[in-house]
């Protein structure tokens, strides 16, 4: 159940196949478990047999899940629409079912296998099955707990971050894919240990215990309780199960009718599905925002923090940070950007401007690696990086924003910084067994340096709304405020200042100024000229996707040919 | 736009104390408008002033719209788009402006929707005599053509209901300065046959020179309003669009 | 050899049921944006209702009509009540799904309160075979298929020739354009799912008929080759899926007879996975589909 939530709610991947990887848990351990097909007497037909005991088995059952999980994700990586993706698990999930049952060598087909054993069925004079509820129990313990471990830590928001916004969780060097197959072989390996235990204790099992009800079963506990919170799993699993399952159980039996009441029991859960998707999509716990303790005031309160030490490679690049070089993107038969060349200089605040259209954005985005380029050459502190992915180039130092904001709606303000810190012990495997002894230390110094620039942008009373809330203008400042948090080398901003209150542009003004003194550079795409002209030194002017001049802002005023494509399109 | 002509009958857009946006935020406030029939009234201004959701917001296809939207004599605010078609309303978005997977044939037939079958092949062939060049093109699928054929196909559309105002959100976008010359002649004929039309460009020279009137847009709002003309020749539109200092060297 | 051949007809036949699916299925998607699942279980309705009315004594033939009429009907009512709402309460595509899995459900599970989970059969005798060109089809196979001839021409017709089928084409193509065009967009709405609906309830009857016995997971199970058929036609595109239905039926018709007929969905299921992994717009690319299926 938790591992449903961690891939729903967690991971934005609905799915419906989920009951496919508890079954592959519950067959892994019934086939490793069982004896060989022979010695049970032949009435029932598998693959393997090899008697191992229980804790190997059920590991084994855990690794079959995460793996199966991983396969039925790899769909994902299409970045297919989140509701396409639904259907394809569900069919995954009707298919299996039919194969499953259709085949008789490899799990006995439709009448499933029996006389699974369990860790105390060996033990003489142990008839009941309570001590295996302990075992139940312990486990559920230990799951729970590693899985709060997974959820709460850094990772947990890492993969939040995903889920609510791809495409600007690489912008600031997160793997997407990797973080993907991550939540799906972690929720694959909750469900295949459930379906392990879940086998033993019952001993039995058929394609007929997981049609694609008993998905839904799990779907509406989730959704019941409230996406992306274990409290809510749990609630959730409480009320489907016991309210929903059982509950029809005390209906009086009517003989005529002999499915009468299980029937009842799915249709209720049907309509309590859709009613809370109707009224309450949130659920009855919705998830919670982990609260920041008081513990680590800001730090460097009204001053820019010092930035990383100039990191390039001696002699790498030398006076240019960035060099485009005939830059080519076209989209259908147009070309957007056509054969653009410009540098950005170390240390310099380089503005590109031009009319609609100019293909300003476009080149923006084939430099930081959100489009494939269709021809020319990137170089970024002197390595080639023509065509590298958007994350590898953000670990690197080269970071954008966008023209419209991709805040990480369902995290906190404070979160949507933290997030985007570089090189966090919480986001790795140590991270997540070892909890918050790990990476406590590091978590403390980060959420110091978001509370600076929190209250550098005032907007210290905001810190734990989550950002949805935000006005439109504070979300474009968290928005830089976020790709500072990188600790870029390269900043690229896309139309930064529209949208911001006076005051707060004032203030991005003063901080983009004391960061360049401070050796950051910054590639400034912005239509507010006159910002263009406090700012940039040099400014580099696309029309039709090429540079049509460059200089400083005064001179390309006078410049016939910059006033020809902005009056006359 | 006061002309003698155009006084006696009733405005065909009148806008007053416009504001309208997304979410709680106005994009464009405070705007008036007028626009007679046989006018061409455009609108200019530079990157992200607001123009298009002003045309947006005259349809009430934006978040919010507030203040007073006349058309022909009746008030429009709040009305639901597919009404605005039956009071002679057409409009040219700026992007997707024609049904991609129809046949030429069958977008200017959609354009014709509210009329009876007859009807709507006797204006095909009249729309076909103003773009002589979609004749050979009328069995084609629209996303095989080139831009300008679509942006003819778009305004061939428009046209089947014979509309009295033409909102036409920057039609030379995207297209080469050659083929926007001839739009825009097109644009003024429209206008010499009676219709309104009001013309949001970003190529705002080319624009006004087929414009009676031009209002130009800054940061959401009307910065100026004067004769097409006297705005083209005006030394402060490069001002507008390149900032302050721009008239001191230009 | 003659297996193969044999196989084929059927895979024919298969292949019309499937495309009565799923150029509703298709319709209704790109009509509407809504991957409807609901769509499997009211074509179980569909079967169990014509199980009724040929307990009333009608012909099945005249018994497919009624069940379309009124599945269509079932189909306006789910979108006016249920999908329309919730679209306008801003639910996302994904709560959409959900709430049409949950809404199938709801209706393969009453269907089990009235009719319980035994299997059901129409009882046709097997009737007169025909010949054709090498294939062994019974009169019923071959009625299908031109029924579903017809129906597939009669759509074709309503999409290109009528002013209503342009209006749908218009309306998935671009709503708001359809919109400032005069289109009542919702109405329009209504009559592609009417349309789809009474699709989805004669695929229904048709499919009760082609098999030997049927349950209450009748329509989820078809699901797999249904919709495996409309995304190798790019889904929301009708014409596509009538071709890829062709594909699908006589695909896993022939592997059926090659290997095991077991396998005849695992055919459906490995074209759709294939698909969606190598081209998720459909064979025909993005010019054929109404929808963008990328985020």
């Amino acid at each position: 159940m938790w591992g449903l939530n961690l891939q729903f709610g967690v991971g934005g991947v609905a799915n419906l196949a989920y009951v496919v990887v508890v079954a592959a848990g519950a067959y892994t351990y019934a086939v490793l478990t069982l004896g060989p097909p022979a010695a049970s007497g032949g009435f029932q037909h598998y693959v393997l047999g090899l008697r191992l005991p229980f804790p190997v088995a059920l590991a084994s059952a855990g690794l079959a899940g995460g793996v199966t999980g991983v396969l039925i994700g790899v769909t994902g990586l299409k970045r297919l629409r989140q509701d396409y993706q639904a259907m394809v698990m569900l069919v995954v999930s009707l298919m299996a079912g039919t194969v499953v049952a259709a085949d008789t060598g490899l799990f006995n087909g439709n009448a499933g296998l029996s006389l699974i054993p369990n860790p105390i069925s060996g033990v003489s004079g142990m008839t009941s099955g309570w001590p295996y509820v302990g075992i139940v129990a312990a486990c559920c313990l230990i799951g729970f707990v590693v899985l709060r471990r997974f959820t709460t830590g850094p990772m947990g928001r890492a993969l939040r971050a995903v889920r609510d916004d791809e495409t600007a969780a690489a912008a600031i060097g997160k793997d997407v894919v990797r973080l993907r197959l991550v939540v799906q072989a972690a929720g694959g390996v909750f469900a295949g240990l459930s379906g392990a235990l879940l086998v033993a204790f019952i001993g039995g099992w058929s394609p007929a215990a997981w049609a694609p009800v008993e998905t839904l079963a799990l779907l509406t506990a989730v959704i019941v309780g409230g996406m992306g919170s274990d409290a809510g799993a749990t609630v959730g699993t409480l009320v489907v199960t016991v309210l929903l399952l059982q509950g029809v159980q005390f209906l009086p039996e009517i003989r005529s009718h002999p499915g009468l009441k299980e029937a009842l029991g799915w249709m209720t859960l049907g309509a309590v599905t859709i009613a809370f998707i109707w009224v309450r999509p949130q659920g009855i716990v919705p998830e919670r925002r982990p609260r920041h303790g008081r513990e680590a005031p800001p730090t460097h309160v009204g001053r820019i923090e010092p930035l990383p030490p100039p990191a390039s490679r001696p002699g790498a690049g030398g006076e240019a940070i960035l060099e485009v070089e005939r830059l080519v993107r076209r989209f259908g038969g147009v070309a957007a950007v056509d054969g653009a060349s410009f540098t950005v200089r170390r240390g310099s605040i380089t503005g590109l401007i031009g009319p609609n259209g100019a293909g300003k954005s476009t080149a923006l985005s084939v430099i930081s690696g959100f489009l494939e380029p269709g021809g020319g050459a990137v170089r970024f502190d002197g390595a080639d990086v023509t065509g590298r992915p958007a994350h590898e180039l953000a670990r690197r130092g080269l970071v954008r924003t966008f023209q419209l904001a991709r805040e990480f709606r369902g995290l906190t303000t404070l979160e949507n910084l933290l997030v985007a810190a570089p090189g966090q012990r919480g986001e790795g495997a140590p991270g997540v067994l070892a909890g918050r002894r790990y990476w406590g230390g590091q978590e403390r110094e980060l959420v110091a340096r978001a509370r600076g620039l929190l209250a550098m942008f005032g907007m210290a009373d905001r810190e734990d709304e989550p950002a949805r809330n935000l006005s439109g203008g504070q979300k474009r400042a968290l928005e830089v405020m976020r790709a500072l948090m990188t600790r870029p080398r390269l900043l690229l901003l896309d139309e930064p200042m529209a949208g911001l209150s006076p005051r707060l542009a004032e203030r991005l003004e003063e901080v983009l100024l004391q960061l360049q003194r401070q050796g950051l550079s910054v590639l400034l795409v912005e239509h507010e000229l006159d910002v263009v002209d406090r700012l940039c030194e040099q400014v580099v002017v696309m029309a039709q996707g090429r540079v049509i001049s460059t200089g400083r802002m005064a001179e390309l005023r006078t410049r016939r040919e910059v006033q020809d494509a902005y009056v006359l399109g | 736009m006061p002309t003698s002509s155009a006084e006696a009958a009733a405005p065909a857009l009148r806008v007053r104390g416009l504001r309208a946006g997304y979410g709680d935020a106005p994009v464009v406030s405070g705007v008036d408008l007028d626009l007679a029939c046989g006018q061409v009234a455009a609108v200019v201004g530079p990157n992200g002033a607001g123009k298009s959701t002003l045309v947006k917001a005259l349809l009430g296809i934006v978040g919010f719209v507030e203040g007073e939207v006349v058309i022909d004599g009746r008030v429009t605010t709040g009305m639901p788009l597919e009404r605005l078609a039956r009071l002679g309303v057409g409009y040219v978005p700026q992007v997707e402006d024609v049904f991609e997977s129809l046949r030429v044939r069958e977008n200017l037939d959609m354009g014709g929707y509210l009329l009876p079958r007859r009807e709507r092949a006797r204006r095909v062939e009249r729309v076909l005599e103003t773009f002589p060049a979609l004749r050979p093109r009328l069995d084609r699928y629209v996303e095989t053509l080139s831009g300008g054929e679509r942006k003819m196909t778009a305004l061939a559309r428009v046209l089947m209901l014979e509309p009295r105002l033409l909102l036409l959100d920057e039609p030379t976008a995207s297209l080469s300065l050659s083929v926007s010359r001839v739009v825009l002649d097109q644009v003024r004929r429209l206008a010499d046959l009676g219709k309104a039309v009001l013309l949001v460009e970003q190529r705002a020279a080319a624009a006004l020179a087929v414009a009676d009137w031009a209002y130009v847009m800054v940061r959401g709002g009307i910065a100026m309003s004067a004769p097409a003309r006297r705005v083209l020749d005006d030394p402060a539109m490069r001002e507008v669009f390149l900032g302050a200092r721009a008239s001191a060297g230009g | 050899m003659h297996l193969l051949v044999d196989a084929v007809g059927f895979g024919i036949a298969a292949g019309a049921v499937i495309a009565i699916g799923a150029v509703g299925f298709s319709l209704q998607f790109g009509m509407s944006n809504v991957l409807n699942i609901t769509y499997g279980a009211l074509m179980t309705l569909a079967a169990y209702l014509g199980l009724f009315l040929l307990g009333r004594g009608l012909s099945a033939w005249a018994a497919m009509p009624l069940c379309a009429a009124l599945v269509g009907l079932a189909s306006v009512g789910f979108r006016r009540l249920v999908v329309a709402p919730l679209r306008r309460r801003g639910t996302g595509a994904l709560g959409m799904v959900i709430v049409t899995v949950s809404a199938g459900i709801i209706v393969e599970y009453a269907i089990v309160a009235v009719a319980g989970t035994a299997a059901q059969s129409y009882g046709r005798q097997s009737g007169a075979t025909l010949h054709l060109l090498g294939m062994t089809l019974t009169a019923g196979q071959v009625a299908i298929i031109l029924i579903a001839a017809g129906l597939m021409l009669g759509l074709h017709l309503l999409l290109t020739r009528t002013t209503l089928g342009r209006a749908m084409r218009a309306t998935a193509a671009n709503p708001t354009l359809a919109r400032s065009c005069g289109i009542a967009t919702e109405r329009v709405g209504d009559a592609a799912w009417l349309l789809s609906g009474g699709l989805c309830g004669a695929a229904g009857v048709a499919l009760a008929l082609t098999t030997v016995s049927f349950d209450f997971t009748l329509g989820s199970v078809f699901l797999i080759p249904m919709i495996a058929a409309a995304v190798l036609g790019g889904i929301g595109q009708p014409y596509g899926a009538m071709l890829g239905a062709l594909v699908v039926g006589i695909a896993s018709e022939v592997a059926g007879a090659l290997w095991d007929p077991a396998y005849k969905d695992v055919v459906a299921f490995l074209i759709l996975i294939v698909m969606l992994l190598v081209r998720p717009r459909g064979l025909f690319g993005a010019a054929w589909s109404a929808r963008r299926l990328l985020a």
